[in-house]
């Protein structure tokens, strides 16, 4: 993205502050690696909080930058002059995917012979975790990762992450077995996490009470995912319901552009993601399905998947997984339980459990 | 359900909605037998055909084949015939209104510019049409000051059309009588009631679905029908739609699907065009209720502070 | 020393949506007083007094509410509000 498109972008946002009425804002730098063009960042950020500011714009008073990085430069006098900067408004993530074994299966650098990038990202973690006391991560788990994922979860607690939102992808990818392998993996993380005594302190967010229920057709009616409330922009100026229906997202389906930097939003486009609802787009087995609540989706990859040009017909690939999840997350919490309740401090947990809020894409 | 098959004789067969225009398709005639297998189709499933004709002259053989099953013509309505009223045709689609008199329903297509412009034409051939039906062609250009001269226009004709009920007249004018005397929607229907044969033996949502992709077909005469997330096309699948009255929307499938990219969800011009009839509509039934009993079966429209239900989603449960 | 935290009282959640969109102001004037130079006049004069504004409010939300709740003190302790329950904590070094 040029200086150029990217002001350009800020203005027509800031321009039209009856069209965003939410009370704050989020301005999330992604992806490709938002610290490798630090320098353009931070200009932006300074027109940002300059240009709110100056308009008396209401986000002044409740904004936040939010960067998804491999941390790799995070360290970087660069970067760190950056946080210093702008610290009281910052949300990071830093990626990591478990251990240097599998995290380097994947994240390999270009032209150095396959080298991954573990050791150069995990030595940033103390920083990072000096630097913002209650950060988490974000892992995402496909088929070949689920046999990783107890020694994942359980290094990255090692490295002082405490709080790990992990979830499967919502793309077609899962072979014969791998729920039953994933129900195992869940499983015997779960006993970890009551034997060790990470429930006190750690969040792993495969365990939540609020999965595993039915949900009432009428009063449990919200859609899951949150494109087409937030704005997604690439780098030559369209706007997006959110990056997933960018033409780069998307395998089989033309891109989803709701208007560019020029012209504005044609909210025509917007109204079929602002009008969504879960008993619309799904079928008749996730209605019915006893187990519905924490069953998420990606309405992008929806509409990828989607048999017709529409938002409107819900994957369901992941039901397997979430079945498997559901039945290792009933383990994991009567297991726990009957253990506070034997030791008499289920009520002491009770009161000070932290809360962990399902991922929301 | 589907009630109603759609066959376009030609491809260059008249254009009764919000279909683009004629245009450059180039001919091409349905053959045949194409034709027979589609009436064949037509007589297995139930359907009630309505032969959509192109402007050429048909042959006898066409003609016989065609009158082999029950059905409605659509044909454009030659501006010779303007004054006559005489015509082998049970539904007439003319781009001008001027001087027109029918003994059937007809079918005006006209651009927003020149309807505002013809009020004094809507008004007289009110009086000598059984019917008028009004597609708009450009619903998707409408701003906030098309939207005021669009209500103006119709409170104006709205006193007209009193005044004939008063007369003891029952003139029906599709943009301000049918929502007085509908309990329910009754829009479109393509995809859900209705779907197109195209001459190619394709068959298509709507006649505009065919014309604008040939390869948008939704199963063939060979085959079968093949309508992929069918659903859709039902009310109850319309977020929008679901919670609205204005029961005499054409809410057009198509229009829905080039404004929003998708077929159960409207633009809000379409929302707001309709909402403006529908409180047309209102005005207007009250006003013939005041002169004595009118559609006493039939319950009071009520007053909205909207135009659009999208901006009421918030209270929709 | 450890730090001790004890929770002393409790504001209603309007009076916290106050203090927090004070503190947001701020951190947001802090930040920007952190780029914006002398140079641009209009805008550094608005900043400048804004921060004495901000700060004057931010300090008379905390007598306000003291003075309402009457919350228990300690010397050398300062009291700090978490912002998700409402709850007032006294802090000790």
């Amino acid at each position: 993205m040029t200086w150029e498109i990217a002001k350009q972008a800020i203005d027509y946002v800031l321009n039209n502050e009856q069209e965003f009425r939410e009370e704050s804002v989020t301005w999330d730098f992604i992806g490709g690696e938002p610290f490798l063009e630090i320098d353009l960042i931070d200009k932006i950020c300074d027109y940002i909080k300059t240009e709110m500011y100056r308009r008396n714009h209401h986000w002044f008073n409740s904004y936040r930058f939010s960067f998804s990085t491999n941390g790799i430069n995070y360290h970087t006098e660069k970067v760190q002059n950056f946080i210093k900067k702008n610290q009281e408004h910052l949300s990071i993530g830093i990626t990591i995917d478990g251990t240097k074994k599998k995290h380097d299966l994947n994240r390999i650098y270009k032209g150095k012979d396959g080298k991954g990038s573990y050791d150069d990202v995990v030595k940033n973690i103390p920083l990072y975790l000096k630097q913002f006391k209650n950060a988490g991560t974000k892992v995402t788990i496909s088929s070949p990762d689920i046999p990783y994922i107890i020694e994942s979860v359980l290094h990255l607690y090692k490295l002082g992450i405490k709080d790990i939102h992990i979830n499967c992808v919502f793309e077609d990818v899962w072979k014969d077995g791998d729920d039953i392998l994933f129900e195992e993996q869940l499983l015997s993380l779960a006993d970890v996490i009551i034997c060790k005594g990470y429930y006190k302190n750690h969040n792993c967010s495969f365990f939540l009470e609020t999965i595993g229920k039915p949900l009432n057709p009428k009063t449990q009616n919200t859609t899951w995912c949150g494109a087409g409330q937030m704005l997604a922009i690439d780098a030559t100026g369209n706007f997006y319901p959110c990056m997933r229906f960018a033409g780069y997202s998307l395998r089989s389906k033309k891109p989803i552009i709701i208007g560019n930097i020029y012209d504005g939003i044609d909210k025509n486009k917007l109204r079929p993601f602002l009008t969504l609802d879960r008993i619309t787009q799904s079928p008749k087995e996730c209605i019915d399905c006893e187990v519905a609540s924490g069953c998420a989706w990606c309405q992008g990859e929806n509409y990828d998947a989607a048999e017709t040009n529409t938002i409107y017909q819900r994957a369901t690939a992941i039901c397997k997984m979430h079945k498997a999840r559901v039945r290792a997350n009933n383990y994991y919490w009567n297991k726990l339980y009957r253990k506070l309740e034997l030791e008499g401090e289920r009520e002491e947990f009770e009161k000070n459990k932290c809360e962990v809020k399902p991922e929301i894409c | 359900m589907l009630q109603y098959l759609i066959i376009l004789l030609d491809k260059e067969s008249v254009s009764f909605c919000s279909t683009p225009p004629k245009g450059e398709r180039g001919g091409g005639l349905m053959p045949l037998e194409t034709l027979r297998q589609g009436i064949r189709f037509g007589m297995m499933e139930n359907l009630m055909i309505q032969y959509v004709y192109p402007d050429k002259e048909l042959s006898k053989e066409y003609a016989e084949v065609i009158e082999s099953i029950d059905h409605s013509k659509i044909k454009s309505l030659p501006q010779s015939l303007l004054k006559e009223g005489r015509m082998d045709a049970d539904v007439w689609v003319t781009e001008s209104i001027k001087d027109i008199k029918a003994e059937v329903p007809v079918v005006w297509r006209t651009d927003k510019q020149n309807l505002f412009n013809s009020e004094a034409d809507i008004v007289c051939a009110l009086e000598n049409v059984p019917r008028l039906n009004v597609v708009l062609t450009d619903v998707e250009t409408f701003t906030d000051e098309d939207f005021e001269k669009y209500k103006q226009l119709l409170s104006a004709l709205a006193k007209h059309i009193e005044k004939l009920y008063v007369e003891g007249k029952a003139p029906q004018l599709n943009l301000l009588t049918d929502r007085m005397m509908l309990q329910k929607m009754n829009n479109c229907g393509a995809g859900d009631t209705t779907i197109t044969l195209a001459p190619n033996g394709k068959f298509y949502v709507c006649p505009a679905f065919f014309y604008e992709d040939e390869s948008d077909s939704i199963g063939d005469l060979e085959n079968g029908l093949d309508i992929k997330n069918k659903q859709l096309y039902k009310l109850e699948y319309a977020p929008i739609c679901r919670h609205c009255d204005a029961y005499q929307c054409k809410r057009c499938i198509w229009l829905n699907r080039k404004t929003t990219l998708e077929v159960n969800t409207p633009s809000h011009e379409q929302c707001v065009l309709a909402h403006l009839e529908r409180n047309a509509s209102r005005e207007l039934l009250n006003n013939i209720r005041k002169h004595g009993t009118f559609l006493p079966e039939q319950e009071d429209i009520k007053e909205i502070d909207y135009l659009d239900p999208f901006d009421k989603r918030d209270t929709w449960q | 020393m450890a730090m001790t935290k004890k929770t002393v009282g409790q504001v209603t959640p309007e009076e916290r949506a106050e203090i927090q969109t004070l503190f947001e102001r701020r951190n947001g004037l802090n930040e920007l007083a952190k780029i914006l130079t002398a140079d641009n006049a209009e805008l550094y004069e608005k900043l400048v007094k804004d921060m004495g504004e901000t700060g004057r409010k931010f300090q008379n939300w905390w007598d306000r509410m003291a003075e309402k709740y009457k919350w228990e003190s300690a010397e050398g302790g300062n009291w700090e509000i978490n912002f998700d329950t409402c709850e007032i904590l006294l802090v000790l070094a």
